[in-house]
C-alpha cells in the first residue's frame, strides 16, 4: 500500500491492496489549531468541574485531601492521555477533531492503532515549543515548521508514529444537474451525433454545468466562450450562438441522454454505437477533439 | 451506457454500503453478522470497481468525490485495527522489552549519566566536598531551607489523616510522571532535550540528596525516601532512555530514510515510556501511602528491598538474551 500527494491542491492519493486509489483531503495547521483549542477548553472545563465535585463531596465527607489527591490523578490523565484515549476508542477523533470534520489515520489511510494515538499526543509536547509566558503557553512553532516543510502536514509526533490528519468527507450522493431549457434542446439536434467528447471535455462540461447556477450570465458567457467559440467553429455554426447553452447541450448529451428527443433516436442511423460504451473513449482519437486547458489559456 | 443511467443502477448499492458503514462505525466490529459482513465486501468491490473505471464511465466530479470518500470510509472500517490486545501487550512488556532495554545503549548512557551525576553532586554538596558552597549554587538556598523545614518533624510523630495520603499520591503521579514523561518527549530533540531534563534532574536531586547529609533532619528525610526511591529514580532513567532512543534515531538511522527510523524507533520507545509511566505510579502510590507513614524503618527498608529485587528480575532476569531467541 502506497500514497502520494499532489504538492498544489492537498489531496492526497492512497492506493489499497486491492489497487483502488482514492482521495483524502489532508488537515492542515489552520484548521487542527481550533480542534486542539476546544479540546483543551473541554479538559480544563472537565477538570475544573469533576475537581469541584471530587472537592465538594468528599470534603463534605470529612476527606478534603483524598478529593484533592484524586483531582490530581484526573488532570494527570487528562493531561497526557485525552487525546491518546479518545483517539484510541473514536477511530483518530477527539471531540475537538469531530467537531472541525478532521480525523487522523494512518500514512496508509487505515485507522491508528492505541500506541500511535499516546505517542502522538505525548510527543505534542516537543510541537508545542517553544513555551511562553513561564513555559506553560505552548506556541507551536516546531509543530508549525514541520508542518510546513513535508507534504502531508505532520507534525513532529505524526512523523515519528506515521499518522496524518484528514477531513472527513461527508458529501452526500447527489444526482446529475440537469439543464433543461428550449435553446438547450435546439442546440443539441445541431451536435454532430459522431463528435466524441474525451475524458478532459466531459470533465470540465460536468464541473461547469454543476456550478454554473452560481455563475450571472454574462459570467457564464464568459467562461463558456473559450471551450464554446472553437466548438462553435468546428460545428459551422454562428460565432452568436450561446455558449452557455451550447455547453449544456453537449454535457446532456454525454451524461443525461443519447440523443435530444426520442424520435430523433430512431432516425439517426449514424449514430457511433462505441462512443459511450467503449471503456476506453480516449482511444478513440482519430477526429476527437483535442481539447486541453493550456491551450484555450494560450489563446 | 450513460452516466445518467449507470448512477440510476448502482445508486441504491452504494447507499446500501453507505448505511452498512454508518451501522459499522457505530457498533463494534465483531457484533456485526456473518451476513452483513460478506455483503459488506462484496458491495465495497463493486463500489472500488466502480471508482476504478469511474473515469472511463464518465461519471461527473460530483459522483467521483462521492466514491472516494464512500471507499475511504469502507476501507478503513474493513482494515480497522484491533482496539487493544492484551495477550500482545503482555508479550511486549514482559518478553520483548526486558531483552530490548537489556542491550539498549541508551539506557546504559541514560543510567551512567544519571546515577554519575546524582553521585559526584550528592559528593559534591556533602561536608567532604572540595567545593563548599556547591549545594546552594545548584539548588538555591530557598529550596534547601524548605527541603530542610519539611523534614523537620520525624515522619513517626506524623499525625496527618488517613486521607492525606491519598492527596500526596495523586499529586506525585501527576508532578512525577508529568516529568518523567516531559523527559521522555524533549528527547526527541536529537537526543539533547532528554539528556538536559536527565542531567538536571540528576544534578539536583544528588545536590539535595548531599545536602541532607550534613543537616540534623537526615534522619527524617532518608526516612522518607527510602520506599519510593528504587522505583522512582529508575523511572526517570527509564523515560529519558525511551526519549533519547527516539532523538538518537534521528542521528544514527541505520541506513534507513530519518522519517522511517524515527518510526522505527518510535515504536520500540513507547512501551519503554508506558513501562516508566508504569513505574512512576507504583513508585507515587508507595510514596503517598507507606513513605510518609509511622511505619517503622525496617518496614520500609523491606519495601526498598522488595522493589530493587523485582527491578533486578525485571530488568536481569526476563532481560537476559536467550538461546532460543537468538536461533529463532
Amino acid at each position: 500500500m502506497s500514497s502520494r500527494s499532489s504538492p498544489i491542491d492537498g489531496q492526497i492519493q492512497i492506493v489499497t491492496p486491492e489497487n483502488i486509489a482514492f482521495e483524502y483531503r489532508l488537515a492542515g495547521p489552520f484548521v487542527r489549531l481550533p480542534a486542539y483549542l476546544l479540546d483543551k477548553l473541554l479538559q480544563f472545563a472537565c477538570i475544573f468541574v469533576l475537581g469541584m465535585v471530587l472537592m465538594f463531596t468528599l470534603g463534605s465527607m470529612g476527606m478534603p485531601g483524598l478529593g484533592m489527591g484524586t483531582t490530581f490523578i484526573f488532570t494527570f490523565v487528562l493531561n497526557w492521555f485525552y487525546g491518546g484515549l479518545f483517539e484510541t476508542f473514536w477511530n483518530g477523533q477527539t471531540p475537538g477533531k469531530r467537531a472541525m470534520g478532521i480525523r487522523v489515520v494512518t500514512t496508509d489511510g487505515q485507522p491508528i492503532t492505541a500506541i500511535q494515538a499516546v505517542l502522538r499526543n505525548f510527543l505534542r509536547l516537543v510541537d508545542g515549543l517553544p513555551m511562553a509566558a513561564g513555559s506553560v503557553l505552548p506556541l507551536f512553532q516546531f509543530g508549525l515548521i514541520c508542518c510546513l516543510l513535508n507534504r502531508r502536514f505532520q507534525r513532529l509526533g505524526d512523523i515519528a508514529c506515521g499518522t496524518m490528519v484528514i477531513y472527513e468527507m461527508h458529501h452526500g450522493l447527489r444526482g446529475l444537474s440537469r439543464v433543461d431549457e428550449p435553446l438547450v434542446r435546439q442546440l443539441a439536434a445541431a451536435i454532430p451525433p459522431a463528435f466524441p467528447v474525451d475524458r478532459n471535455l466531459a470533465r470540465a462540461l460536468s464541473k461547469y454545468v454543476d456550478r454554473r447556477r452560481f455563475f450571472s450570465p454574462a459570467r457564464r458567457a464568459e467562461i463558456a466562450r473559450h471551450v464554446a467559440q472553437p466548438l462553435c467553429e468546428r460545428f459551422g455554426l454562428p460565432p452568436n450562438t450561446s455558449g452557455d447553452a451550447l455547453l449544456c447541450a453537449l454535457y446532456n448529451r454525454s451524461f443525461i441522454t443519447e440523443m435530444p428527443e426520442e424520435e430523433r433516436r430512431d432516425d439517426a442511423p449514424e449514430k457511433n454505437p462505441f462512443l459511450f460504451n467503449n471503456a476506453k473513449p480516449t482511444a478513440l482519437v482519430d477526429g476527437s477533439f483535442d481539447w486541453s486547458p493550456e491551450e484555450t489559456a494560450a489563446k | 451506457m450513460k452516466a445518467a443511467e449507470l448512477l440510476e443502477s448502482r445508486k441504491n448499492n452504494w447507499r446500501e454500503l453507505d448505511q452498512l458503514c454508518s451501522k459499522m462505525e457505530q457498533r463494534r466490529y465483531r457484533k456485526s453478522t456473518a451476513e452483513s459482513v460478506s455483503r459488506f465486501a462484496a458491495l465495497y468491490r463493486a463500489a472500488c470497481a466502480d471508482l476504478a473505471l469511474a473515469d472511463a464511465y464518465h461519471l461527473p466530479p460530483g459522483t467521483v468525490h462521492y466514491l472516494h470518500q464512500l471507499v475511504g470510509r469502507a476501507h478503513n472500517q474493513l482494515y480497522r485495527s484491533r482496539l487493544f490486545n492484551f495477550h500482545a501487550w503482555g508479550e511486549e512488556m514482559f518478553r520483548r522489552l526486558p531483552q530490548r532495554l537489556f542491550c539498549d545503549n541508551a539506557l546504559r548512557l541514560s543510567f551512567c549519566v544519571f546515577w554519575g551525576i546524582f553521585l559526584i553532586s550528592m559528593y559534591l554538596a556533602s561536608d567532604y566536598s572540595p567545593v563548599p558552597d556547591f549545594a546552594e549554587a545548584v539548588a538555591g538556598k530557598e529550596t534547601l531551607e524548605q527541603m530542610e523545614l519539611m523534614y523537620e518533624e520525624p515522619i513517626s510523630s506524623n499525625n496527618r489523616g488517613a486521607e492525606m495520603f491519598g492527596f500526596m499520591a495523586g499529586f506525585y503521579v501527576w508532578n512525577n510522571a508529568g516529568i518523567g514523561l516531559r523527559c521522555f518527549a524533549a528527547g526527541l530533540v536529537y537526543g539533547v532535550g532528554g539528556l538536559f531534563a536527565l542531567v538536571f534532574n540528576a544534578a539536583l536531586l544528588g545536590t539535595i540528596f548531599g545536602h541532607m547529609t550534613t543537616v540534623s533532619m537526615s534522619d527524617n528525610f532518608f526516612h522518607f525516601v527510602t520506599a519510593h526511591g528504587p522505583f522512582e529514580l529508575t523511572a526517570v532513567v527509564l523515560s529519558a532512555a525511551a526519549g533519547m532512543r527516539l532523538g538518537f534515531s534521528l542521528v544514527d538511522t541505520g541506513g534507513l530514510r530519518r522519517g522511517d527510523s524515527l518510526r522505527k524507533a518510535a515504536g520500540e520507545a513507547m512501551p519503554t515510556a508506558m513501562a516508566a509511566v508504569i513505574l512512576f505510579i507504583l513508585a507515587a502510590g508507595i510514596e503517598g501511602f507507606i513513605s510518609p507513614s509511622p511505619l517503622p524503618y525496617s518496614v520500609k527498608a523491606a519495601v526498598f528491598g522488595i522493589s530493587c529485587a523485582l527491578l533486578l528480575f525485571y530488568f536481569v532476569l526476563l532481560g537476559l538474551p536467550r538461546v532460543d531467541d537468538e536461533l529463532g
